[in-house]
């Protein structure tokens, strides 16, 4: 279903009258430089945005800016980290959008999916359960364990997330080459336009 | 003539023909898309810490903090992303010598993280030690850094197909001003910048047709141009009527406003290194 609906989005959604007119999927991903310009925003938004919730994460773990509450550091940088996070959604989308049956097979993009959720997830525990007796921790120079873990899990969740968007541009993994059994029921790639092709060479 | 490696280094063409086959090109080669990862990743703890730095330095951000004590504790984020840029930078080059030494995006990148050693260790670092205290030296350091990224941005400007990177380096000022102004400056400064997009859309998407690039080059390029005057202008205006600060002056603002350009310009010129 959601394979019917990208196809959709991808061929008729802006096309016109014409047989060989483009739909906004064509003309966005074959722009001169505005395809250029989403993909190094994107990136430049993550320098903004990733780089600036690190150094929250190491106020909760603990490890800078011993001496400053945390809702200090919180209240200052999280509207830098929010601008940035409202970008990258921002150009990540409109990328997504230039080539989505490509991203949708992509094992690369499908973990990073995940683990988009599992930043998500741990964000709004920090924000709904963690932060709750913050007063209790504010100034205290290594917030209890649960703040910092929710520090660690983000690190990490932020770690995998940018390293598999930058495995996204590799072929390792695309449908249609010879790849194990778990890899094209992973990528679903049975239903893509270039099929499933297993080790042995033969087409699913 | 163009502005590629191999227009200024000619001789060393047979040198970085060899580089992925010798040590330490070979070894990285299979592992290229993992340096390149550690490559972002050093360039995300750069970015984070030089941002609230030298924001510090412009009076926004982390203001509850002295800029010493900002120094304090991010200056080593600073080294780690600078070193780490530096070290996969030379690993995941030696792997893609020859691409990288017919490119001109890479002579700009090159030139902007020589700009941005400068103003970092030059400028950024000494001036946040000292609670936004320019020393003479700082100033010996922000003039050639300055120098050095208007060399940059000429370098990046002659780079056929990449030049477009430039509108990150507009962008991002922008945004820079957007923050740092406030009241009636910020009104009209954003009024003004929101009035140009609308008319720069208007230009190239009603007036002149989408394939008419005789006409759609200059235009782009003069509204460029109009932007930068205009953003430079607003952060003049807010940098010499916010007068002298506890922590320093217009010229330590308008350093640090340079110094987060630097790095947001050889971060364009190596992501467009992808487009030409």
């Amino acid at each position: 279903m959601i394979r019917d609906f990208l196809v959709w989005m991808a061929t008729e959604v802006g096309k016109g009258p014409g047989e060989y007119d483009p739909s906004w999927t064509d003309l966005l991903a074959s722009s001169l430089n505005f395809w250029g310009l989403l993909e190094a925003t994107h990136v430049l938004s993550l320098m903004l945005f990733a780089g600036t919730i690190f150094i929250v994460d190491l106020r909760l773990l603990g490890a800078s800016f011993k001496q400053t509450p945390v809702s200090v550091i919180s209240e200052r940088i999280l509207p830098l980290t929010i601008f940035g996070l409202v970008l990258m959604i921002a150009t990540g989308v409109a990328l997504f959008y230039a080539k989505p049956l490509l991203y949708y097979h992509n094992i690369w993009f499908r973990l990073k999916l995940i683990f988009l959720v599992i930043a998500a997830i741990n964000i709004m525990i920090f924000h709904f359960r963690v932060q709750r007796n913050i007063a209790d921790w504010d100034t205290l120079a290594k917030p209890p364990t649960k703040a910092r873990l929710s520090a660690m899990i983000s690190i990490l969740s932020w770690i995998l997330i940018i390293t598999f968007g930058r495995f996204i541009a590799y072929d390792w993994y695309n449908c249609g080459k010879a790849l194990p059994d778990w890899a094209n029921a992973v990528q679903e790639c049975q239903s893509s336009e270039t099929g499933a092709v297993n080790l042995k060479g033969v087409a699913l | 003539m163009t502005m590629a490696p191999q227009d200024f280094f000619p001789h060393l063409a047979d040198w970085v023909a060899n580089l992925d086959d010798v040590f330490p090109g070979v070894l990285v080669k299979p592992y290229f898309a993992q340096f390149e990862v550690g490559h972002l990743l050093a360039l995300v703890v750069l970015g984070g810490s030089s941002i609230l730095l030298n924001l510090r330095l412009i009076g926004v951000g982390l203001t509850d903090e002295t800029p010493r004590e900002m120094n304090r504790n991010l200056a080593i984020w600073v080294h780690i992303g600078v070193i780490g840029i530096i070290v996969t930078g030379l690993l995941i080059g030696s792997s893609n010598a020859e691409r990288l030494y017919t490119s001109e995006a890479f002579s700009a990148k090159m030139v902007g993280l020589l700009a941005g050693v400068v103003m970092t260790y030059g400028v950024t670092l000494p001036a946040t030690r000292n609670n936004g205290e320019v020393g003479s030296l700082s100033r010996v350091c922000a003039i050639v850094g300055l120098a050095i990224f208007a060399v940059a941005i000429w370098v990046f400007l002659s780079a056929k197909l990449a030049n477009p990177g430039l509108w990150h380096v507009i962008f991002a000022a922008g945004l820079i001003v957007a923050y740092a102004t406030r009241g009636l400056t910020r009104i009209v400064y954003l009024s003004g910048a929101g009035l140009m997009i609308v008319a720069q859309q208007v230009m190239t998407h009603v007036v002149f047709k989408a394939d008419d690039y005789a006409n759609l080059d200059p235009t782009n390029k003069a509204f460029a141009w109009g932007f930068v005057v205009w953003i430079l202008g607003a952060a003049i205006v807010h940098a010499v009527s916010s007068g002298r600060g506890a922590n320093g002056g217009s010229f330590t603002k308008a350093m640090a406003f340079a110094a987060i350009l630097v790095w947001v310009m050889t971060a364009a010129a190596g992501r467009w290194l992808a487009f030409a």
